[in-house]
């Protein structure tokens, strides 16, 4: 199974280090606006949620583009755009039950998260491990996976 | 299979044309009415290049529209095809006088337009490339009308078109900024065409036209919540929060 991008929310402290690693690292400059993980926020409850896409499968994103500028990277399971062919319709934008496909202006593209080639910067970056990067298979512990259970659930509600 | 461009060889794929191999071998070549998401038009010629037999004659073709073949000795510039695409610019430039991108061009290339009357406001160069991405969406609404000097890009008669979804993808790919689309009052209108944006339940902002929404629906079969794209990350973090606190 391959590995996927895992949001642990509680664990995030709100420090946006993940934006900022995400944007330098995607464009050379340190601008949330261009992030593909975007932190929100609840600060009066403390509560801060690194929102990112997940890679579904099936994917609506995939499911609605014209061009097909949006497929799966066969090694590391991400959905990734080929700007050179995509029209910027934005259905992609409107698909995404998370949204987490995003238009960045200032290079007229779409942009969502790519996994970083199957290395994600903003984990390495995330100081309170509320990101991590691992295949969710039975050796992982049953805290996490009744956690990501639940995450599941929300997702599939708002589906 | 092997060709030979600017005398160097480079290995092509049965089905691709000479543009095509051209771009992923970085070997520039202008083009207008290209676009990596349709398929090559030969509309526009600016892509030509020269073909060359045994015996050193050479020919014309628009290299997007030309498959490879094995063997293919193509030369990508020379006096004749510059001169070709000065033509093409100058003619261009002379019609297209009110779009910037068009003017440019002819500046980079060095010719002066003609003094056509009447064109001051022109901008299409009728690349075709909105008809193209109107094809894709699955709308059609968009060809060319009229013929010779009168012909023109529209929507039947002229009119808002049924099937047209406000999605905007034709003033994406226009090379010319000729498309008008004006967005006002949760407003969008294009094409003679005025429609409704939907307003995000939360925030209020104006994020995609109602057939737009329809036409993803429809393909995913799955219905969404009327939020735009930032509102609806905050309300799944809303959800997630309520389980854990
Ligand atoms: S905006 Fe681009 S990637 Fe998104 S659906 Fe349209 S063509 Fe595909
Ligand atoms: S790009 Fe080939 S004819 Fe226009």
């Amino acid at each position: 199974m391959g590995k996927i991008l895992y949001v642990q929310p509680e664990k995030c402290t709100g420090c946006r280090t993940c934006e900022l690693t995400c944007s330098f690292l995607h464009t050379g400059e340190f601008n949330p606006l261009r992030s593909r993980i975007s932190v929100v926020s609840f600060e009066k409850e403390g509560f801060f949620y690194p929102a990112v896409c997940q890679q579904c499968s099936p994917a609506p994103c995939m499911m609605v583009c014209p061009t097909g500028a949006i497929s799966r990277n066969a090694s590391t399971g991400a959905m990734e755009v080929n700007h050179e062919i995509c029209i910027r319709c934005k259905m992609c934008m409107i698909a995404c039950p998370f949204g987490a496909t995003f238009y960045d202006e200032r290079a007229n593209q779409i942009i969502k998260c790519d996994l970083c080639g199957g290395d994600p910067a903003c984990v390495k970056m995330c100081r309170g491990e509320a990101l991590s990067f691992s295949s969710l298979n039975p050796a992982v512990g049953s805290k996490k996976r009744a956690a990501a259970a639940k995450i599941k659930e929300v997702l599939e509600e708002v589906r | 299979m092997k060709l030979i461009i600017d005398g160097r060889e480079v290995s092509a794929y049965p089905g691709e044309t000479i543009l095509e191999v051209c771009r992923r071998e970085n070997i520039f070549i202008p083009t207008l009415c290209y676009h990596p998401a349709f398929k090559g038009q030969g509309v526009c010629r600016m892509c030509m290049v020269e073909l060359e037999d045994e015996n050193g004659n050479r020919r014309m073709v628009a290299s997007c529209t030309y498959p490879v073949q094995e063997g293919l000795k193509i030369v990508t510039f020379s006096a004749k095809i510059d001169k070709v695409r000065k033509n093409i610019i100058r003619l261009l430039a002379s019609r297209a006088k009110g779009s910037d991108y068009i003017q440019d061009l002819a500046g980079q290339y060095g010719v002066e337009p003609l003094d056509l009357p009447g064109l001051d406001n022109e901008k299409c160069i009728l690349c075709r490339l909105c008809v193209n991405a109107c094809k894709l969406m699955g709308s059609s609404v968009l060809a060319a009308v009229w013929r010779g000097i009168d012909k023109k890009i529209s929507t039947p008669y002229e009119e808002a078109a049924e099937e047209c979804i406000g999605c905007a993808a034709c003033y994406e790919v226009c090379p010319t900024g000729a498309i008008e689309m004006k967005e006002e009052n949760g407003q969008r209108i294009i094409w003679n065409k005025v429609f409704n944006l939907v307003l995000c339940q939360h925030c209020g902002k104006a994020y995609a036209t109602e057939e737009q929404i329809a036409l993803v629906e429809r393909k995913t079969g799955i219905s969404l919540p009327a939020l735009c794209e930032a509102c609806r990350s905050q309300n799944l973090a809303g959800r997630l929060k309520n389980f854990s606190g």
